[in-house]
């Protein structure tokens, strides 16, 4: 079954199509992977999956829902989160403060916020730093809080742009773990990532942008060993 | 090493068990304070005190949590100003009942800047506040028949409060305005006291720190930023009506004039933005400040040090022109507490105490 159905879309900006009749189906619990060169077209996608964007053409179809032209805060509610490339801390709110404005989505209760936020942020490992300013967190634990802030919107759909980007070693090792954890608990994954070994390990599936169009789509097995893939995106990177 | 940075928000815990009861204090003080002191001039002061404090709080609701920079919001002041004397001055109806007409104006006038002026962001949305603020005041200074014009509309008298036939105050003397006052700063401290301990108060100050990412989180940004619009409104319309029935004259450039809109947004910037307290702060240094220069004190302290004489050729000279130059010493000093003190005076102690707390442990 697919939870998300992307349906012929494309993303004029003015001349520019950043996404060019982009189709694909992300099925129900499963980890779909995006990868691209950079200006290929992949935040442009999200933007236009979360109602950020509305499409130029196309459909975006949600549990069955046509969500074009629907607003961002509709679209959260109806269980679709987003992360952003780059992080976007409440930075004068406490790290609590922060996760709650997530849960709030679900809950008028402040009492039942602050609950649903303190398991959220024991999940990403940060309840010692609930009491902290956001904005004055080093970047790894900003990109482990907006896990936690849009994991406390109760999302079915969680869409992670670069949430690994800037981190070393160890930080990257801790969010794939979590993407597991995450894909454990039943809730579908699109993860845009670089890195093609994380990439590989946690992905179901990947599709692969360049310039706005699929490239290709697959198992990562198969998306490897494409030779269009190996000219166009991995022989970039590796050069 | 880094981690020194973020502020641990909830470290004042100290200070936070002293305060229910420093309030309380305060205010028993306050209540007390017209049966000790009987001067008009200094029941003038703290009522001038009351209403700058009233006039922060009600910015502070759209302006310091949800980050909505108003620059406008003169049209609510003046909307409570010329609904509640009109009434009284022309329909002989009782302010007690005009104010709530002024709030209703103040929300359709909030209603129709929300529409207009949310579309816009940043510094469009300043300017939209300023034209908005500044049309009210053309139509109401050129709606002749209706509003007296430029000629302002002056209160001739103001009815006793009566409660079931039974006279609980008339306003012969400066008293009950001292009480009204202080009740509407109470009641402005506890709205905004509610606001952000509700989830409006998460809301608004989420759209302030990021609007796309309070976006997609699921607020709702036109809705939100409207609710904050509103109570602001209401709660400077109430302001306005105080200050007309206190003063007992209006006319467009006092009461919806552009330096009003600057006036109410420098009581919170100059106090500390987005906190209950900052409205308070501001307002004890901008009252005091602006009377002392209003009254000249520069030119009186140095005539009190006998360098120069009052009646001299310079004294004659510096006593007027420091009396024009109230203004320019005025905006200078904001100019410098804005300048070195971007979190407001609240910000900067704040940030003294942590320090001293930090370099002690
Ligand atoms: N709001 C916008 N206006 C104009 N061009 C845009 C906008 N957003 C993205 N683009 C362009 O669309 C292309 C794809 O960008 P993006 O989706 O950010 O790529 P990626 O995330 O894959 O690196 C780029 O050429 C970028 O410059
Ligand atoms: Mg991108």
């Amino acid at each position: 079954m697919a939870i998300l159905e992307i349906k012929n879309v494309s993303k004029f900006f003015g001349g520019l199509a950043a996404n060019a009749d982009v189709s694909f189906e992300v099925a129900q619990g499963s980890i779909m992977g995006l990868i691209g060169p950079n200006g290929a077209g992949k935040t442009t996608l999200f933007n236009c999956i979360t109602g950020y964007y509305e499409p130029s053409r196309g459909e975006v179809i949600f549990k069955g829902n046509r969500m074009n032209g629907l607003q961002p805060d509709r679209v959260c509610k109806l269980g679709m989160a987003r992360t952003w490339q780059k992080v976007r801390p409440l930075a004068k709110m406490s790290v609590l403060d922060n996760v709650m404005v997530g849960a709030l989505c679900r809950t008028n209760s402040l009492k039942a916020a602050r609950e649903i936020a303190m398991e959220q942020l024991q999940v990403v490992r940060m309840d010692g730093k609930a009491a902290f300013l956001a904005g004055g967190l080093p970047i790894g634990e900003r990109k482990k809080l907006e896990m936690a802030r849009v994991l406390a919107t109760k999302p079915e759909l969680l869409l992670l742009d670069e949430v690994m980007g800037g981190l070393n070693q160890s930080e990257s090792e801790e969010i794939v773990l979590l993407i597991l954890d995450i894909k454990s608990r039943g809730i579908t994954q699109m993860v845009i990532e670089h890195d093609m070994k994380t990439i590989m390990r946690i992905s179901d599936r990947i599709v692969v942008l360049t310039s706005g169009e699929k490239l290709t789509e697959g198992t990562p097995q198969e998306v490897v060993s494409n030779q269009a893939v190996i000219d166009a995106y991995l022989g970039e990177s590796h050069s | 090493m880094k981690d020194t940075s973020a502020k641990n928000v909830h470290g004042k815990a100290g200070f936070k068990s002293a305060e229910p009861i420093v309030t309380l204090l305060v205010l028993a003080g306050l209540a007390l304070f017209p049966t000790l002191v009987s001067s008009p001039y200094s029941l003038h002061l703290m009522i001038l005190l009351f209403l700058s404090i009233i006039m922060g709080q009600s910015w502070n609701i759209v302006g310091g949590y949800a980050g909505q920079y108003s620059v406008g919001h003169a049209a609510y002041f003046g909307a409570g100003a010329y609904t509640t004397m009109l009434l009284m001055q022309q329909w002989k109806i009782a302010p007690w009942y005009g104010v709530w007409a002024g709030m209703a104006v103040a929300v359709v006038v909030a209603l129709v800047v929300g529409s207009i002026c949310f579309r816009l962001r940043g510094p469009y949305f300043v300017l939209a506040s300023i034209a908005v603020a500044e049309i009210l005041r053309l139509s109401t200074m050129n709606l002749k028949d209706l509003t007296n014009g430029a000629e302002g509309i002056l209160a001739t008298e103001i009815p006793p409060l009566t409660i079931a036939g039974k006279v609980i105050t008339d306003f012969s003397t400066k008293v009950p305005f001292y009480y009204i006052g202080l009740g509407l700063v109470v009641l402005t401290i506890v709205v905004t006291f509610l606001v952000q301990h509700s989830k409006l108060g998460y809301y608004f100050q989420a759209i302030r720190e990021d609007q796309d990412a309070a976006h997609s989180l699921g607020i709702n940004l036109t809705f939100h930023k409207n609710i904050a619009l509103i109570v602001s409104a209401l709660l400077t319309s109430l302001a306005g009506s105080f200050y007309a029935i206190y003063i007992g004259f209006i006319d467009p450039p006092t009461v919806l004039g552009l330096d009003i809109s600057v006036q109410i947004v420098l009581i919170c910037i100059i106090g500390g933005i987005g906190t209950i307290y900052g409205p308070v702060v501001g307002s004890l240094v901008l009252v005091p400040l602006s009377e002392a220069l209003r009254s000249n004190i520069i030119a009186e302290a140095i005539f009190a040090t006998g360098a120069v004489s009052p009646t001299s050729g310079v004294g004659v000279f510096l006593k007027e022109n420091l009396a024009h130059a109230h203004a320019l010493i005025y905006g200078v000093l904001v100019v410098v507490v804005i300048l070195f003190m971007p979190d407001g005076v609240l910000g900067f102690v704040r940030k003294l105490t942590t320090k001293r707390k930090g370099e002690r442990s």
